[in-house]
């Protein structure tokens, strides 16, 4: 630890380049000029008090002056005054998210705008719990709404959700509620993951290329997975096999493809074949897609509603204060063209806001800030109330999504996960997507989360930290918000007289049918803006070492014939729909085989790099194919495509698997 | 008929406090020849002397705009934030208490004003960055070695903001973490935890 701390002494070596002397001119002349002129300013005060101007304004210069010793460090009037509440509002929330807003002052000598300030957040106070009681009423009947503005009722709800063992024990037995005002992280439970659930996947089986030549499946970016592996393995926990989704693993990074270059062409395919790291008589046919990156002006404006779980079980330094603060992130990416409502589910359904454009912060994370943890969790009727917002915001062009930010908890409201299902898939329909943010561990229900994201038209995200919040609400928002292709299918055809056998490495949950790919009522995973995918497959060339099925005595297998003879391995096949049409569009390139590689070192960073992620990814699987290759070589394979690695993204991997080699000793 | 008013009371301000400014002049006279500390500068410009402001503004100019630089790392950036803590200065000198340090309270202008500038600029370089962003992380990956300097500041400035601060005053202005503590107006255990976030997140870099 103490080694690691000198580099950060690198910074004090910063060099400023010379400031411009004439801009030093400049700048010192005006502040002389603010300078006299804040001396008349205070002559002409003074001489008024001399005056005897009123009790009134020597009232209020006791009050300025009492303000200004107390707070040396505050900002302090230029002008802009009216914005300065505004702005300083999220700045407060971001690192204060729990603690009301105690570190805000009002602007010296302003008190009209302060008396303003005042009544705007009384108003919102008033009119909250009135609509807030009279939705909900209407909804369900008779049920109590928790989250109105009665902050002394509030706390106390959430006291009791965090002291009353009975609430705790009945479902969340793995969860250790912390305070929630406390941000600090909460010590590891050793057996914090104990209450998620994870469906149980088996891994892709392989494939004999002359009795099953066609793979076909549906993209996915979702990253969901990583993100909750780094959490388990920083935590010190080898994580549950079935938690380790090997595309999610591999799709979390983002790898400089070649991109496409107009939004017509919404996306480009760059393909290798590759010597396999974990294997040396296979190769990997690796394929990585890059979408489309437009402008951020080009930006559809949204319309997002915001499905907050403010369940006990959310009562968790990393679970509702971490949302309330990467929802701040979100705010900033957006402006006066979008709207944002808010619907919490805790005990019942509420709306926390209606409606809202965007660029209206303040009003926004005020009602953000209202929110507490507590009670039973009823996603259901959330869900349907925040359709409802949904749809009445919607206008011409928007991008409609509800973005459902919980732990997992789904107990009461439309009872089963299939209703739960066909009401998104319906509501998908009627052009409103879903995303879902994952939070916290102990109580995680992945694959209720997963199928609702993937029924919706969204991705699913599981956000373990601060940072996280900001790779998915800030940085990757473009992709998150905006679909450049949707119903995005691959269908491979693999060649039986080069490809003896074959295996899909991951997307076992994205699967089809080989009908499917030509069948444009099948729902497949959409391409947001700049993403990027991969997909890898692992075949085994014909003459190899590897086979590990015996031609048969009796059968003759050969292929009939095929068109490429020994050219080619495989043939690909890519369709995706532009986000407002409903006919796919198809691409088709064939995989050669003299564009092979024979070795791994004439690859591109990026493709090794993948294959790094994947050769993990199954390692921590315990995957049946890439198990004898160890940590120490994954790790000197990553190492060694590590590139540039401007958000550190790929480095942190690195030290993950640090991690892993050290667990599984 | 307003108007008039004020003028009039404006000028027998003048004529009252005349006295006092010539006064004024003569003290600055003999105060600024031997060396006056920042104490005595601030006293004398929040009694009216503008050779005293200017000398202040002279001796902490470049104490600023290096501040500014370090947090934005763009020089027109930088200048810009510099010639606002300089104007506001003058209108808040009188403010300043001396219960910290001048340059403790100096800094916190200082970085507020950073803070406004990010914002309101924030929405309009949004797209600017992310583009830039992009095309380096398209550049080759030969030089790493050269590049992890310039990484560690890009990742130190991306950092939640507190810790961003906390690192940057520990290391970047070599503060110790009580005057840091005084500058963030936390605790000093906070200012720990702060730099001890900041390298979790860094340990890619670190």
């Amino acid at each position: 630890m103490v080694k690691k701390t000198d580099k950060l002494d690198i910074l004090k070596n910063a060099e400023a380049p010379e400031p411009s002397k004439a801009r030093r001119a400049q700048n010192l002349e005006a502040a002389m000029l603010a300078f006299d002129k804040e001396q008349q300013e205070q002559l002409k005060q003074k001489n008024k008090t001399f005056q005897g101007n009123g009790l009134m304004r020597r009232l209020m210069s006791i009050f300025n002056n009492k303000r200004r010793t107390f707070n040396m460090d505050m900002r302090i009037p230029l002008g802009g005054v009216a914005i300065i509440g505004l702005v300083l509002l999220p700045l407060a929330l971001m690192y204060n998210s729990t603690t009301s807003l105690t570190g805000l002052n009002s602007p010296l000598g302003q008190p009209v705008q302060e008396k303003k300030d005042m009544q705007l957040s009384e108003d919102l106070n008033k009119e909250k719990p009135a609509k807030l009681e009279e939705r909900t009423r209407s909804e369900n009947d008779g049920a109590i709404v928790l989250d109105n503005a009665a902050p002394v009722a509030e706390s106390e709800v959430s006291e009791m959700a965090v002291s009353s063992p009975a609430i705790q024990m009945e479902s969340k037995l793995a969860q250790r509620p912390e305070p929630l005002g406390m941000v600090a992280p909460a010590p590891t439970i050793m057996d914090g993951q104990a209450g998620d659930k994870f469906s149980s996947e088996d891994e892709s089986s392989l494939f004999i290329t002359a009795q099953n030549p066609v793979s076909t499946f549906s993209i996915d970016v979702d990253t969901a997975s990583y993100s909750y592996v780094r959490s388990q393995l920083e935590n010190g926990i080898m994580p549950n096999p079935d938690a380790v989704r090997i595309e999610e693993m591999v799709n979390y990074f983002s790898y400089d493809y070649q991109a496409p270059t107009s939004a017509n062409v919404p996306f480009m395919q760059s393909v290798e074949v590759y010597p396999t790291p974990w294997n040396e008589a296979t190769k990997l046919l690796h394929i990585g897609i890059k979408g489309f990156t437009p402008e951020l002006s080009e930006r559809p404006k949204s319309n997002l509603v915001l499905l907050i779980d403010s369940s006990g079980s959310m009562n968790a330094p990393d679970k509702l204060p971490l949302l309330k603060r990467s929802f701040s992130l979100l705010l900033n990416q957006l402006d006066e063209n979008d709207t944002i409502s808010i619907v919490a589910y805790a005990g019942s359904a509420g709306v926390v806001l209606e409606p809202t454009k965007a660029s209206e912060k303040r009003k926004i994370l005020k009602a953000l800030e209202r929110l507490s943890a507590g009670g039973s969790t009823a996603g259901g009727q959330g869900i349907e109330l925040a359709y409802e917002l949904a749809e009445d915001a919607k206008s011409e062009g928007s991008n409609n999504r509800v973005i459902l930010a919980t732990d997992g908890d789904f107990n009461v409201g439309i009872s089963t996960p299939d209703a739960l299902k066909s009401f998104i898939e319906k509501k998908r329909d009627d052009d409103i997507s879903l995303s879902v943010l994952g939070f916290g561990s102990g109580n995680y229900n992945d694959e209720l989360m997963q199928a609702l994201a993937q029924n919706g038209n969204g991705n699913a995200f599981y956000i373990d930290s601060f940072l996280e919040a900001k790779k998915v609400l800030s940085e990757e928002i473009l992709g998150t918000l905006m679909t450049i292709a949707k119903d995005v299918k691959i269908q491979v055809e693999f060649n039986p007289l080069t490809v003896a056998e074959y295996r899909l490495v991951g997307y076992e949950t994205r699967a089809l049918k080989r009908e499917d790919f030509n069948n444009d009522k099948v729902d497949a995973g959409d391409i947001g803006a700049g993403h990027t995918v991969t997909a890898i497959y692992e075949i085994t060339p014909v003459g190899s070492s590897a086979i590990s099925v015996d031609a048969l005595r009796y059968q003759n297998e050969k292929p009939v014939s095929t068109i490429g003879n020994k050219q080619e391995y495989a043939f690909l096949k890519l369709r995706y729909k532009l986000p407002n049409e409903d006919k796919s569009k198809l691409i088709e390139v064939p995989i050669r085989v003299d564009a092979a590689k024979d070795n791994i070192a004439d690859i591109s960073p990026e493709f090794r790099f993948g294959a790094s992620v994947a050769a993990f990814a199954q390692k921590l699987r315990g995957s049946n194919y890439a198990d004898n290759m160890s940590y120490e070589e994954i790790e000197a394979l990553a190492r060694d495509a590590k590139g540039e690695d401007r958000f550190g993204y790929r480095a942190e991997f690195i030290s993950l698997v640090d991690i892993a080699n050290s667990l599984s000793k | 008929m307003m108007i008039g008013l004020v003028v009039n009371y404006a000028n027998r301000g003048n004529e009252n406090f005349g006295n006092f400014w010539t006064q004024n002049m003569v003290l600055e006279k003999q105060d600024l020849s031997d060396k006056p500390d920042d104490g005595e500068l601030i006293e004398l410009a929040n009694n009216g002397s503008r050779a005293a402001f200017a000398m202040l503004l002279e001796r902490h100019y470049m104490l600023i705009y290096k501040i500014a630089y370090q947090w934005l790392g763009h020089q027109s950036d930088a200048e810009d934030v510099t010639q606002e803590v300089c104007l506001k200065l003058a209108k808040v000198l009188k403010s300043f208490d001396g219960r910290a340090k001048f340059s403790s309270w100096l800094y916190r202008i200082v970085l507020n004003v950073v803070r406004d500038m990010q914002r309101s600029r924030g929405r309009q370089n949004k797209r600017h960055i992310a583009l830039k962003d992009i095309t380096q992380a398209n550049s080759p990956a030969s030089q790493e070695e050269a590049t992890t300097y310039s990484q560690m500041w890009q990742a130190v400035r991306k950092l939640p903001q507190k810790q961003c601060d906390a690192v940057l005053l520990v290391y970047g202005q070599e503060l110790n973490h009580f005057e840091v503590a005084q500058i963030m107006d936390v605790k000093e255990s906070t200012v720990s935890w702060y730099v001890m976030e900041a390298k979790k997140s860094l340990k890619g870099l670190l």
